[in-house]
């Protein structure tokens, strides 16, 4: 890293540099000094430990009494998770795949490659292109993956539980987030009262808000239990039902996080400009069209990257499944993050890496994709 | 259009205009304001109350648990104080135990610092375990808050100031050296020290070889999007080799471990909000003080963190928070010595009589309360921090 | 869309306070059909909140507001068909000026080809029909101007309401919009209320000015009547440039005295404290010892085809607007005529004028 910095006295060069004290010396080196220990630190904290994990994948890991020892394997560890005896665990039980299944997943296929199609007539740059190609076969894939499990009847693994918390969790949590925020932001009285209480959930640790909802939903102890006993459900329980103990994880995820989108876009729709909506209401404008025409378009900016954001921080959920219902029924509700967990607690350190390294690149090939088709053309064309 | 098309008078309006139409500017209609209220109160409830059920069973017992739900205190069922005695009465827990276990601290840290040389060995302390761990997430929060906002806003301040140019090549070199070094450490069994040694020492040889020859360099912007985007990287995939690093220094179960890795979790957030505080500073101030002949270090200490105090606030509080709460890396970093709350809360799902939801819920009211303060001062904030970053891209 | 060739306003009573902030006193005031009428005062003094109170963003405290003859006070903005030009232009950073001009046709459900007819009409009239494709930010801000005029006239309202407009736009552009301004309400005759702080705007577009000072109307009338009839002391030295120059003293029957002289002025009475107001060009400078009052000269500055020659008469400066060819020193001791015809006399406890 050499060059000038914008301060530094323009004719003395480094070399001729000679200090006078210790200061000067730390002064004149300091460009180096501010940014070096993040750098380092991530360097050795973040990126080496990334790369350290691919050898974990990449092996057959054992204990010895002198330490680790690792077995070369090639992709063993990534292979069994979708061919192997993981395959169910991971991606699902894939055998058979019904009519509505193959009209889906063909669909999805279809709408992919036309969408390369169009790139590739539009004269997208290589690289882009590349960039596009991987998104497609993602989408294709998680679209194979949900025709062959969800849409046949069979039930799915690791990979779509974490793409339902995180797709139809941030959903929810956006449009209540949102709902909200235009609620305070209307003529209501007690604004900063409820501006605050909203928000208060996201500051509390996820762990307490996994035992609190276990507790207030609860079905033979909680406080809803006259409302179980009157519906004729005191017998049963969130942890028999995959889908009720999905929807379970969802709604304390979404108890914590709504907070955060609703600040973010009670910011942003306060920060529009009072002229204009004041302007739309002597032209004639009904609330209604004020929120299309004026106020909506000017927040999409931020909304997307608030989505962005919430998604980032989905894609890692493992406190609230952990606790809720410890991935259960079966592993209705494990997330791949969880999923990894409980290899690395049994042990198989390999294949524990291979899961993370796969939530990795769907988190990174999700996101991405979301922001650069999503996000870039949205701050593009608030510019 | 004709003036006569035009809803005048009050009186002549109709009901449905009556009920759905505001009666004035900066008024809801009658309707908007029933169903506003409604989803409000409603919201309230929802999210006050799983706070209130966690509050009132920390005062009841075991039977008020057990026996059906009880609503409210005093009138359903009596509050007492038993989950709180089962942590305070515990006889490790009396003045005295407090202060020798600050000197235990002490000890253990001088310990930890000389064991290079020589290996006086660390003692098990006879612990209060809710004292323990709550000091326990309050020394590692704060101290992994400091080192992290300092680090974080250095840094970020050096990007929005400093134009920085590192070659592409060198970070390639980098790479590929930090890849061939793990390989021989895992597969060839040279030890870790020796193999990174030899790898440092070859970047640097190699850097000033061939640093001079490579044309494309990085930017600013591109230091900025490396660091931020590290928050992508889900914890999972680094804490494996994270916790077998801390096992070869013998750092694993220690304060210092969980400082060190907290504080790395949270650098991307501390430089993308820092960031956008430092740039919209006016340069100027900066400039003149720099003719003043201060030095970097003095504009930053004197001018610059001055300036942006009330952001440096609440990006410290927020790091503190997201610390306090930390629940994946304390399990795989901590067992004993160096546990958290969190731990210490999840311990008690272990119970062989069920989870002792009581003395649980004690401890998370412990947990929430500090934290509910700050978020009054941190609401406006973080919103403000999120808007100047999706505004700037 | 029927032109409306002009509807009357009118203020009864308006009265309107922030909390404790009292801040338009009992203002009553009617417009004209077709008038344009200028409310002009100083900042603060209320004038974009009376406009606000009439275009509904804002409810009176107390009092009506009546366009043409139907009550007002609390119809929506929207049913009260005025239209408003914002300090700010309020354009919607994120549509076309097409878009943003067509917006009050969009949310009446207009059709199509007709918006378009009207979006092109009202664009050519203020000579942006070139720039229809795009953004805000492209514009400059006379541009902007124009767009934020043409928004406000493409749905022909029966008022036109108008926040210091012009306030943005540097001085020779707003010379030129300013001649524009006129002519296109002129030939469109609708009533216009127009607020602003610059007395020149007010003197050469109204046709009648209403002067407010801390919420109070001092003044109703037109431009010259304003300028040569002042209603009182505010209005007699808020208007005017150089202002009015004022001499402390005293009225006595039909003449002023003060200690530097006496001055024959054209109203009579007896008032202890009085004003004398006395605009520069209604001054001369005379001889020492010649004049109404003796003064000395404080500083003389060469404005081109006139000279400023600012003079001190015991406690009072006063400027005097004096041939180009006057030469002086200052510490120089000369005399002062008043046209006697052309003097205000105030009572300066009050500041109402003495007739
Ligand atoms: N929403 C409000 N709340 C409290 N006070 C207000 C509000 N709006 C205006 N005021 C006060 O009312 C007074 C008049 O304000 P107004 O905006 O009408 O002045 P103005 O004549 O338009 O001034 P300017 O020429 O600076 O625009 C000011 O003292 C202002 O502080
Ligand atoms: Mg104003």
């Amino acid at each position: 890293m050499t060059s000038t910095t914008t301060y530094q006295p323009g004719n003395s060069p480094a070399g001729l540099f000679k200090a006078r004290s210790w200061g000067e010396w730390v002064d004149h080196h300091s460009r180096t000094f501010f940014i070096a220990p993040a750098v380092v630190l991530i360097l050795i904290f973040a990126i080496f430990p990334t790369f350290y994990s691919i050898v974990f994948a990449l092996s057959r890991v054992r204990f010895r009494a002198t330490g680790l020892q690792f077995r070369f394997v090639w992709f063993d560890n990534f292979i069994a998770q979708f061919t192997g005896n993981e395959q169910a665990h991971f991606l699902g039980r894939l055998t058979g795949m019904s009519f509505v299944g193959w009209i889906f997943a063909l669909a999805m296929t279809a709408l992919a490659i036309w969408w390369l199609y169009r790139s590739w007539q539009n004269r997208t740059h290589w690289i882009f292109l590349v960039g596009r190609l991987i998104s497609a076969a993602m989408f294709i894939f998680i679209g194979w993956i949900l025709a062959l499990t969800l849409l046949s009847g069979n039930p799915w693994g690791t990979m779509m539980t974490t793409l339902f918390y995180v797709i139809v969790g941030c959903s929810i949590q956006f449009v209540i987030g949102t709902g909200l925020a235009f609620l305070c932001s209307q003529p209501i009285s007690g604004k900063n009262f409820f501006r605050v209480l909203f928000f208060i959930p996201l500051m509390i640790t996820p762990l307490g808000v996994g035992y609190a909802f276990k507790m207030v939903l609860d079905i033979t102890k909680g406080p809803l239990q006259p409302l179980w006993d009157a519906i004729g459900l005191q017998d049963w329980a969130w942890s028999t039902d995959a889908w009720a103990a999905r929807w379970f994880v969802i709604l304390g995820d979404s108890w914590q996080w709504i907070p955060f989108i609703f600040i973010v876009m009670l910011a942003a729709l306060e920060n529009v400009s009072r002229d204009q909506v004041e302007a739309a209401q002597v032209d004639g404008a009904s609330s209604v069209q004020i929120f299309r025409e004026i106020t909506w378009p000017q927040i999409v900016p931020v909304a997307v990257t608030v989505i962005l954001i919430r998604m980032i921080e989905a894609f890692k959920i493992v406190d609230l499944p952990n606790i809720m219902t410890s991935g259960g029924p079966g592993i209705a509700t494990e997330s791949m993050t969880l999923h990894s967990y409980f290899l690395w607690r049994a042990n198989d350190m390999g294949s524990s890496a291979a899961v993370a390294y796969l939530l990795l690149i769907l988190t990174v090939v999700v996101c991405a994709s979301f922001f650069n088709y999503v996000v870039l053309g949205q701050l593009r064309r608030a510019k | 259009m004709s003036t006569s098309s035009f809803k005048y008078e009050k009186a002549n309006r109709s009901l449905m205009e009556r009920l759905f139409e505001p009666p004035a500017i900066g008024k809801m209609s009658p309707v908007a304001k029933v169903v506003a209220y409604g989803l409000l109160a409603f919201w309230s409830l929802f999210v006050i109350f799983p706070i209130y059920w966690v509050v009132i069973t920390a005062f009841k017992d075991a039977a008020a648990v057990n026996q059906g739900p009880f609503y409210i205190p005093f009138v359903d069922f009596q509050p007492n104080l038993n989950a709180w005695r089962i942590h305070l009465s515990d006889p490790n827990c009396d003045l005295y135990a407090i202060g020798r276990q600050f000197v235990l601290l002490a000890y253990n840290s001088f310990a930890f610092i000389i064991s290079p040389i020589v290996d006086i060995g660390a003692m098990e302390p006879q612990i209060c375990r809710v004292y323990h761990a709550f000091t326990n997430s309050l020394v590692i929060g704060i101290a992994s808050t400091a080192l992290c906002v300092t680090v974080g806003s250095m840094a970020a301040y050096a990007l929005a100031r400093i134009q920085y140019k590192p070659k592409f090549g060198n970070a390639a070199i980098f790479v590929l050296l930090t890849l061939v070094m793990i390989a021989a450490t895992s597969y060839a069994g040279i030890p870790w020290y020796v193999s990174s040694a030899v790898a440092l020492a070859l970047f640097f040889l190699m850097a000033r070889a061939f640093g001079k020859h490579f044309k494309s360099t990085l930017g600013n912007g591109d230091i900025l999007f490396w660091i931020i985007s590290q928050r992508i990287l889900p914890p999972i995939v680094v804490i494996i080799p994270i916790y077998m690093m801390f096992q070869a220094v013998g750092l694993l179960d220690t304060h210092l471990a969980l400082i060190i890795v907290y504080a790395v979790a949270n650098l991307p957030i501390v430089v993308w909000l820092m960031h956008d505080f430092f740039a919209s500073l006016p340069v100027e101030l900066e400039e003149s003080a720099q003719l003043d002949g201060a030095s970097r270090f003095g504009i930053f200490w004197d001018i610059v963190l001055p300036l942006t105090r009330p952001g440096l606030a609440a990006t410290t509080l927020l790091t503190l928070i997201l610390n306090w709460n930390e629940y994946l890396f304390a399990v795989f970093l901590s067992t004993a010595r160096a546990q958290t709350m969190p731990i210490m809360v999840a311990a008690k799902n272990a119970g062989e009589k069920g989870i002792l939801w009581w003395e649980m819920c004690a401890i998370i009211v412990v947990m929430i309360i500090p934290v509910i303060i700050m978020a009054i001062f941190l609401q406006r904030f973080i919103a403000r921090g999120v808007l100047l970053g999706a505004v700037k891209g | 869309m029927a032109s409306t060739a002009g509807v009357p306003v009118t203020f009864d009573n308006i009265a309107k306070s922030f909390g404790p902030v009292r801040v338009l006193e009992e203002l009553s005031l009617k417009v004209a059909p077709g008038e344009f009428l200028v409310l002009l005062g100083a900042s603060g003094s209320g004038k974009t909140t009376a406009l606000r109170i009439l275009a509904g963003l804002e409810t009176a405290t107390s009092g009506r507001i009546l366009i043409g003859d139907r009550e007002v006070t609390e119809v929506l903005p929207k049913y009260r068909d005025v239209s408003m030009v914002f300090q700010s232009y309020a354009l919607y950073p994120h549509k076309t000026v097409a878009e943003n001009i067509g917006f009050p046709l969009k949310v009446r459900k207009v059709p199509k080809d007709q918006q378009e007819a009207a979006i092109r009409d009202a664009a050519a009239q203020v000579q942006i029909d070139q720039l229809l494709d795009r953004y805000p930010r492209q514009l400059s801000g006379g541009q902007r101007q124009r767009v934020a005029l043409a928004r406000a006239m493409v749905r022909r309202p029966s008022v036109f309401l108008m926040d210091e407009p012009l306030s943005n736009l540097d001085a020779k552009l707003r010379g030129h919009m300013r001649a524009e301004l006129k002519h296109m309400q002129s030939t469109l005759g609708t009533t216009t209320i127009y607020v602003t702080h610059d007395q020149i705007e007010a003197m050469t577009l109204a046709h009648r000015v209403a002067i407010l000072e801390k919420g109070v109307l001092q003044q109703l009338d037109t431009p010259a009547r304003i300028y040569n009839d002042p209603a009182n002391l505010f209005v007699a030295q808020f208007i005017g440039s150089p202002p009015m120059n004022v001499v402390h003293g005293s009225l006595e029957n039909a003449s002023f005295i003060t200690r530097s002289g006496r001055v024959e002025v054209p109203v009579s009475g007896r008032i202890d404290k009085a004003i004398l107001g006395a605009r520069p060009e209604d001054c001369g400078v005379v001889p020492a010892g010649q004049g109404h009052l003796g003064a000395e000269i404080y500083t003389v500055e060469l404005i081109g085809d006139h000279t400023l020659v600012t003079v001190k008469a015991g406690e009072d400066l006063l400027t005097v607007k004096a041939p180009k060819d006057f030469s002086g020193t200052t510490g120089e001791n000369i005399g002062i005529t008043f046209s006697k015809d052309q003097l205000f006399v105030f009572d300066a406890a009050s500041g109402a004028r003495v007739r």
